[in-house]
C-alpha cells in the first residue's frame, strides 16, 4: 500500500519536527511526546518501503536514547563522556528533524511541490529555487561518486594526508560540474516555458485527504502540547 | 511570411567575453515542414544557430547580436523565452541535464503544466505522446534511474508533449549507443510525418542522411555549401572526408549482439583468434554483481555460481601494447568491466597478470588508469603542470615536460586545466596516467560528441599510447573510431565477454 501525502503536510511535518526539536524536552513527559512524534516519519518511511533509512535512523536513535538516560547524566565528567553527550545530543536533538527531511525528499515529486508551493501563494522565485535544490541532491549525489572514484584512481582519496587538500579536492570538480549541470538545466528548463507569466497548472490534483488530516492534527497536538508543558504551566 | 518559419537575417554573434565572433553575417531560411540537418567541426556555430532559433541567444546566453531572426512570426529579440514556449521545442546534448523532474510522467508534462493549459488536456497528450513514442514501460519510474538512451526518449516525449511546430536537436546522438540512435530516428521520422519543422545539429550523419531535406555545412562560423538531402547523399567517400565529417556509413559492428545468453562461465562463441597466451594481460575471476544479499559478518566473494551477476569473466587475454576496443549494448555492463578492471569495486576480487607479477585488489589501482566520459570529474589542481605532478610518487619536473610536450599541450603547463578545451582536458587526464605509469589505460567513451578531425586526433593518440607499450582499452558506441584504431575487438554483452578477435 502506498500512502500519497499532500506536500502541505509534509512541510508542516518538517516545521512542526523542527520546532520541537528546538524546544529541550525537561519531564518524562515531553520526552514520551517527542519519542512517539519521532516515530511518525519512521513509520511514514517504512511503508514507503525504505526499510534500510528507516532501520538504521531506528538503531541510531534508540542507541543515543538509551546513552542519554542510562550513563549520563549532569555529573558525568571526562572526555569520553563529554564526546558520548556530545554524540547522543545531535543525534536525539537533530535527527528527527533530519529523517523528516530525508522522507519528504525522497518522496515528493516536484511538480507536486510546487503545486503545493503555489497553492499556498509563495511567490514563484522562492518556488523555483527550491524545487531546483530538490532536484539537485540526486545529481551532487552522482558527480560526487565519481568524482570519489577518480580520486580513488589518482590515490589521493586522502589528500595525501593533508585534510585541506582533501576537501579541496573534491570540492572544486564538484562545484565546477554542478554550475555545468545548473546552467544546462536552467536553459531546458525556459525553452519549456518554466518562469512564464502565465498561472502554473497541474495535472496532480491536491487534495487533503484522512490521512493528511490525522497527521496534521497530531503534530499540532504534540506543537501544542509542548508550548503547554513547557512554557504555560 | 512566403513559406518560411525560420528567418536569419545577416547576423553577426559575438558571445560575452570571448573576442571573435561565432556568427559572421550568417543567413539562413527555413521552409515549414523542412528537416534540416546543420553539419561541420566543433565550434563552427552550429550549436549558436539552434540557440538563435529557440530564442536561448540573446535572452539567456549574452552577448552582441546584430540582424534580425524571426521565427514563426514572431520578432525573437523583442520575444520573452516562455512566449516561445508552445512554439519551439528543444532537445539539448546531455540527457542528464535536461530534466527538472525526478520522475518520467512529471518531466513529459512539465512544459503543458509551465504554459498553463488545462490538467484535462495535458493529460489527454500525454496519453497521445505515449503511445506514438511507444515509452508506456517508462512511465512511472525515477528519471535517476534510466540509462541515457530512456533519458533522450524522455526528453523528446516532453518536448511532443507542448506541441511545437519547431523541433530544435542539438547534439542529440553524443551520449548514446547505436540502438538509442535508431530509437532516436524513428522519433525524427515520427515529427516528420506529424509535418514539424525540424533542425538538428549533429555530427553523426549515418542515422540522419536519409531523413534530412537539406544540409547545411558549417565552418568558422559561416555557411560554406548547402546541399540538399538527395545531392548529400551521393557525396563520395572522399567528398565527406575532405570536408572533416564523420562517414555516411558505418558498419554494424556495435548493434549486433555477440551471441551471449547462456550461464556465466560459458565460452559464448568465444573467438581467441590472434591472441596469444603467453604475450598479454591475464584476467582472471572478475566477478561482480550491484545486487548484493546482506551478510552480517563477512563480506561473501562472488563467484562463478552466483545468480544475476552483471560481470561474470572467469578468464580473459589482452593482448599487450595494443588498442582493444570494447563493445556492446548500453548497461550491458561495459562500464562495471571498466571499473572493476581498474579496482575501483572492491568487492570484485579479480586479478590481474602482467609481466609475471600478479595484481590483486588495490595493486590494480596502479596498474590501472581510466579516463573518464566526463573528464572534469578527474582534474584536481589549479595547473595543468601540477595535475601531472599529482600523480608522479616523485616530483620529476624533466618528465613532466617530456610527457606534456608528448602530448601537445607543453603550451599549457601554467594554465588551469578547467581553461581548456574538451579535447585538451582529455590530454591531460591522459597525462596524469603517464605519470603515474599506468600500463593499462581504459578509456570511457573518449569520442562521444567529437567532431571527425578530433576524432582523428584521439584515434592518433591511442595508437601512440599503444606503440609506447601501453595497453588501451576503449569502450565507444563509434564504428568510425573503431576503424581508425583498434587493433582487436572485445565484445561484452549480459557481463559476458562475446568475442575477442584481431580487426
Amino acid at each position: 500500500m502506498r500512502l500519497k501525502l499532500d506536500p502541505r503536510t509534509k512541510l508542516y511535518m518538517i516545521l512542526v519536527v523542527s520546532a520541537v526539536v528546538l524546544m529541550s524536552a525537561t519531564t518524562t513527559f515531553l520526552w514520551t511526546v517527542r519519542i512517539i512524534m519521532t516515530l511518525i516519519p519512521v513509520i511514514l518511511l517504512v511503508i514507503e518501503k525504505r526499510y534500510s533509512s528507516a532501520l538504521w535512523f531506528a538503531f541510531l536513535y534508540t542507541v543515543a536514547l538509551i546513552v542519554t538516560f542510562m550513563f549520563l547524566s549532569e555529573e558525568s565528567t571526562g572526555i569520553f563522556k563529554a564526546l558520548l553527550t556530545g554524540y547522543s545530543g545531535i543525534v536525539v536533538q537533530f535527527m528527527p528533524a533530519l529523517i523528516t527531511a530525508w522522507y519528504v525528499v525522497r518522496t515528493t515529486k516536484i511538480g507536486e511541490f510546487m503545486s503545493a508551493m503555489q497553492k499556498m501563494h509563495v511567490p514563484d522565485g522562492i518556488t523555483i529555487s527550491l524545487a531546483v535544490v530538490m532536484r539537485f541532491f540526486p545529481t551532487i549525489r552522482e558527480e560526487y561518486s565519481a568524482i570519489s572514484d577518480a580520486m580513488k584512481m589518482r590515490g589521493i582519496s586522502l589528500g595525501g594526508g593533508n585534510a585541506v587538500k582533501m576537501v579541496e579536492y573534491r570540492m572544486i570538480p564538484l562545484l565546477f560540474s554542478c554550475v555545468n549541470i545548473g546552467d544546462e538545466l536552467s536553459a531546458a528548463a525556459i525553452t519549456r516555458g518554466l518562469g512564464g507569466e502565465v498561472k502554473r497548472t497541474s495535472v496532480g490534483e491536491l487534495r487533503l485527504r484522512a490521512a493528511d488530516w490525522l497527521l496534521i492534527t497530531a503534530f499540532t497536538a504534540v506543537a501544542v502540547l509542548f508550548v503547554i508543558f513547557k512554557y504555560i504551566l | 511570411m512566403n513559406g518560411n518559419i525560420v528567418k536569419i537575417e545577416k547576423v553577426n554573434f559575438k558571445y560575452k567575453g570571448s573576442e571573435e565572433g561565432l556568427l559572421k553575417d550568417t543567413s539562413l531560411n527555413i521552409k515549414k515542414g523542412e528537416t534540416v540537418l546543420l553539419t561541420g567541426a566543433s565550434g563552427s556555430g552550429k550549436t549558436t544557430i539552434i540557440r538563435l532559433i529557440n530564442g536561448l541567444i540573446p535572452h539567456y546566453y549574452q552577448g552582441d547580436l546584430e540582424g534580425d531572426v524571426e521565427v514563426a512570426g514572431y520578432d525573437i529579440a523583442k520575444t520573452e523565452l516562455y512566449e516561445l514556449a508552445g512554439v519551439v521545442g528543444t532537445v539539448f546534448q546531455n540527457p542528464r541535464s535536461q530534466f527538472f523532474s525526478v520522475d518520467t510522467d512529471g518531466e513529459i508534462v512539465f512544459g503543458p503544466e509551465n504554459i498553463g493549459l488545462d490538467p484535462k488536456e495535458i493529460l489527454e497528450r500525454k496519453n497521445d505522446v505515449v503511445r506514438e513514442m511507444h515509452i508506456e514501460k517508462l512511465l512511472g519510474r525515477s528519471l535517476f534511474e534510466l540509462s541515457g538512451g530512456e533519458k533522450q526518449s524522455i526528453a523528446c516525449a516532453s518536448v511532443s508533449a507542448l506541441l511545437p511546430e519547431i523541433i530544435l536537436l542539438d547534439e542529440p546522438s553524443s551520449n548514446l549507443d547505436q540502438s538509442a540512435i535508431r530509437k532516436l530516428a524513428d522519433e525524427i521520422r515520427l515529427w516528420k510525418s506529424q509535418g514539424k519543422t525540424i533542425v538538428i545539429s549533429e555530427h553523426r550523419l549515418w542515422y540522419l542522411k536519409d531523413l534530412v531535406d537539406r544540409v547545411i555545412y558549417m565552418d568558422h562560423g559561416k555557411i560554406r555549401h548547402e546541399w540538399t538531402g538527395g545531392e548529400f547523399r551521393s557525396l563520395g567517400k572522399t567528398d565527406i572526408k575532405k570536408l572533416q565529417l564523420r562517414p555516411l556509413e558505418v558498419k554494424d559492428i556495435l548493434s549486433a549482439s555477440c551471441g551471449c545468453e547462456g550461464e556465466c562461465g560459458m565460452e559464448c562463441g568465444m573467438d581467441l583468434s590472434g591472441t596469444d597466451t603467453d604475450d598479454g594481460i591475464m584476467l582472471d575471476d572478475f566477478f561482480f554483481s550491484y545486487e548484493r544479499k546482506p551478510y552480517l559478518f563477512w563480506k561473501k566473494q562472488f563467484s562463478a555460481e552466483d545468480e544475476n551477476l552483471t560481470l561474470c569473466i572467469p578468464h580473459l587475454v589482452l593482448p599487450a601494447a595494443s588498442v582493444i576496443g570494447v563493445v556492446g549494448k548500453n548497461g550491458t555492463g561495459k562500464s562495471t568491466f571498466l571499473k572493476c578492471l581498474c579496482g575501483l569495486e572492491k568487492d570484485c576480487k579479480g586479478k590481474v597478470e602482467y609481466e609475471g607479477k600478479t595484481y590483486k585488489g588495490r595493486e590494480r589501482l596502479k596498474l590501472c588508469y581510466m579516463v573518464m566520459q566526463d573528464v572534469n570529474h578527474q582534474l584536481f589542481t589549479d595547473s595543468v603542470g601540477a595535475e601531472v605532478i599529482l600523480s608522479m610518487e616523485t616530483e620529476d619536473n624533466e618528465r613532466v615536460d617530456e610527457i606534456l610536450e608528448s602530448l601537445g599541450i607543453l603550451e599549457f603547463k601554467d594554465k588551469h586545466p578547467m581553461a581548456l578545451s574538451g579535447g585538451q582536458k582529455q590530454r591531460v587526464a591522459i597525462a596524469s596516467a603517464m605519470a603515474a605509469s599506468a600500463k593499462l589505460m581504459l578509456f570511457d567513451e573518449p569520442t562521444s560528441g567529437l567532431d571527425y578531425s578530433h576524432m582523428e586526433q584521439v584515434a592518433k593518440l591511442l595508437q601512440s599510447l599503444a606503440s609506447s607499450g601501453i595497453t588501451v582499452l576503449v569502450a565507444t558506441h563509434d564504428p568510425e573510431l573503431i576503424e581508425m584504431c583498434c587493433d582487436y575487438l572485445l565484445c561484452i554483452e549480459n557481463g559476458k565477454t562475446g568475442y575477442m578477435k584481431r580487426l
